[in-house]
């Protein structure tokens, strides 16, 4: 018996001082991998953003950030970021709150209404490209082909192809796809409100649109702030739909700042000013997510 | 849930308003009208999808029709047989396949790895806690940030144009995912369940192997198959690092022949509807999984 116990002890003592290593190696690997692969980029592009000229000729300058101020283009894809960024985040948020709030009741179908309502969202963004592209080409699409079977003269409406129509037209497939996720995080939320406060209302006598008002949206202000994070930061860094949608254009008409970092770097091959655009990109969205988290903060607070 | 349902039913039924003829035949109303907006709501989601897989089905004739042929065509495998067989896209497929699961593999073992050591124990100076979210932080990056720089490194690497450049990169991008959502599943297990183990004589990788992974199976299955959602679907890096036939994911061979000058729809759509299939099967798999997934 005693012995027994002295070996039990001597065994957790072993296990106790090879602990002490263990949680290390197991998560050696993984700080690696994410050192090499995502820490030592940004100091590679802190590197090159700060040089000019190439291999020998490479010299240390700020001449990219400087060029950044005067560059209209840039000016330009940000303001397409910042609209295609609001005008996006506004109907997803009152749309995906509208559908979450119809399914939030039991109904029959519930299920089934949710998961095909999720579809669009799970679309790989290439493929989202490719069905846009067939719905929107102005000769054979399907919406053309709709309106004109209405007898609507579609000659002007060249959708992706219009400078005018370019950007709602890229907007408008972004509130598609992504409208799914907003009603799907405000559908968690509101299915996680507590019933009592509903039968407060009730008790009142207030009226449904009260209720929702004073009950319903206090209490899932939680889900939308992390629901309207989420979406923002993909926002502001948008590139795969409108690549394959309209490369930027016509013109320069719906590129946004992830397409013309691309384009300064694959096309034009000036790696350094292209590293440059992207901190403001880092820099603009870490800014948007600090604001998000601290409202976040002061609602968990209060 | 459905107790919570009942009594709201129950308080339903008991509020003034919803008493007499006029009340009940504005509950109808208003069930009907809801059905309707969620009927449209599934037609705007569905319709455009719906388009593309006809196109792929569709010959050239029925393509092009006006006013558009929603139903009344003609079906054919032919833009199928072409895609696959005389086209490339076979070999596309094959890659993302390979690149996908590969990278789904390597990022599940380390992430599932350092989630345990992170959920498990107290490293000094609150290292753990500060490690957790330094490795959340890696993943708010925009892809572009690290696009360019990943792409002279993979050059200097002479890995461009390779798989292992992608599954490399794949790795990395998963990674804080399975860490955060492991270090989840693991922390909703009482640690009496390894100590037991290990008093029988287990060593602590023992305990792990024998009796968390079973009990967190579920929850690392769809950790996989968000993993497996991400490295199919990713498009920019893929763009970025792969331009040869023999190195192309789906994604990136779709891409290239949507910004030719000659567009192939049939071809296209019908490599779409391949490239979708996957995925909408993972995505309902996983569904009891997709807000806590996609919040992270």
């Amino acid at each position: 018996m005693m012995r027994s116990l002295g070996k039990n002890r001597s065994h957790a003592a072993t296990v106790r001082g090879r602990e002490t290593a263990l949680p290390y190696l197991l998560i050696a690997p993984t700080v690696a991998v994410l050192v090499a692969l995502s820490i030592y980029p940004l100091i590679y592009a802190v590197r090159i953003s700060l040089q000019t000229g190439s291999g020998e000729a490479a010299r240390w300058s700020l001449a990219n950030f400087t060029r950044l101020a005067s560059d209209k283009f840039f000016i330009e894809a940000l303001a397409h970021t910042f609209i295609y960024a609001v005008v996006a985040l506004t109907f997803e948020f009152l749309l995906g709150l509208g559908l979450a709030v119809l399914l939030d009741r039991p109904l029959r179908g519930r299920s089934l209404f949710r998961s095909a309502l999720l579809i669009p969202m799970m679309l790989p963004p290439v493929v989202v490209g490719v069905v846009w592209r067939l719905m929107l080409n102005p000769d054979f699409g399907a919406i053309n082909g709709t309106l004109k079977g209405a007898g609507v003269n579609t000659e002007s409406l060249t959708w992706t192809a219009s400078p005018v129509l370019a950007l709602a037209s890229v907007i408008a497939v972004d509130i598609w796809q992504w409208t799914p996720f907003m009603f799907l995080v405000l559908l968690a939320g509101l299915q996680a409100i507590p019933q009592e406060p509903y039968e407060a209302a009730i008790v009142d006598g207030s009226t449904a649109w009260q209720t929702f008002r004073y009950v319903t949206l206090p209490l899932l202000k939680p889900a939308i702030l992390i629901a309207l994070l989420l979406r923002t930061m993909d926002l502001l860094r948008v590139f795969d739909q409108i690549f394959i949608l309209t490369e930027g254009g016509p013109g320069f008409s719906t590129e946004t700042v992830s397409l013309y970092i691309y384009r300064t770097a694959f096309r034009f091959s000036d790696f350094g000013y292209a590293a440059a655009m992207s901190f403001v990109l880092l820099l603009l969205t870490n800014i948007v997510s600090v604001g998000y988290i601290r409202l976040l903060q002061k609602q968990e607070a209060a | 849930m459905s107790e919570r349902y009942a009594a709201r039913k129950v308080a339903k039924s008991q509020s003034p308003a919803k008493q007499g003829r006029p009340g009940a035949t504005r509950t109808r109303l208003a069930r009907w009208s809801k059905y309707v907006l969620l009927s449209a709501a599934v037609l705007a989601a569905v319709t455009p999808v719906y388009w593309m897989v006809t196109i792929s089905l569709k010959s050239e004739v029925d393509q092009f029709a006006s006013p558009p042929r929603w139903f009344a065509f003609t079906p054919t495998l032919a833009h199928y047989y072409d895609a696959f067989f005389t086209r490339s896209f076979a070999k596309y497929l094959t890659t993302s396949l390979t690149v996908a699961g590969l990278s789904t593999i390597c990022a599940v073992t380390l992430g599932t790895l350092a989630a345990y050591g992170l959920a498990r124990f107290k490293l000094r100076g609150k290292l753990d806690q500060r490690l957790s979210l330094w490795i959340l932080s890696t993943r708010m990056f925009p892809p572009i940030v690290t696009a360019v720089p990943l792409f002279l490194m993979m050059r200097d690497l002479r890995l461009l144009n390779t798989i292992t450049s992608l599954v490399i990169v794949y790795t990395a991008l998963n990674l804080p995912f399975v860490v955060w959502m492991m270090r989840g599943f693991f922390r909703e297990l009482p640690r009496e369940l390894e100590e037991a183990a290990m008093v029988d004589g287990d060593s602590r990788l023992g305990a792990l192997v024998r009796v968390i992974l079973p009990l967190v199976t579920p929850g690392l299955a769809a950790t996989a198959v968000f993993c497996l959602i991400v490295s199919w679907n990713e498009f920019l890096l893929a763009l970025v690092l792969t331009q040869t036939d023999a190195s192309m994911t789906l994604p990136v061979g779709i891409a290239g022949r949507v910004t030719q000058y000659e567009i192939k729809w049939g071809v296209m759509s019908a490599a779409g509807v391949v490239a979708m299939i996957p995925i909408l099967a993972f995505a309902m798999a996983v569904q009891r999984y997709l807000v806590r997934g996609l919040s992270l």
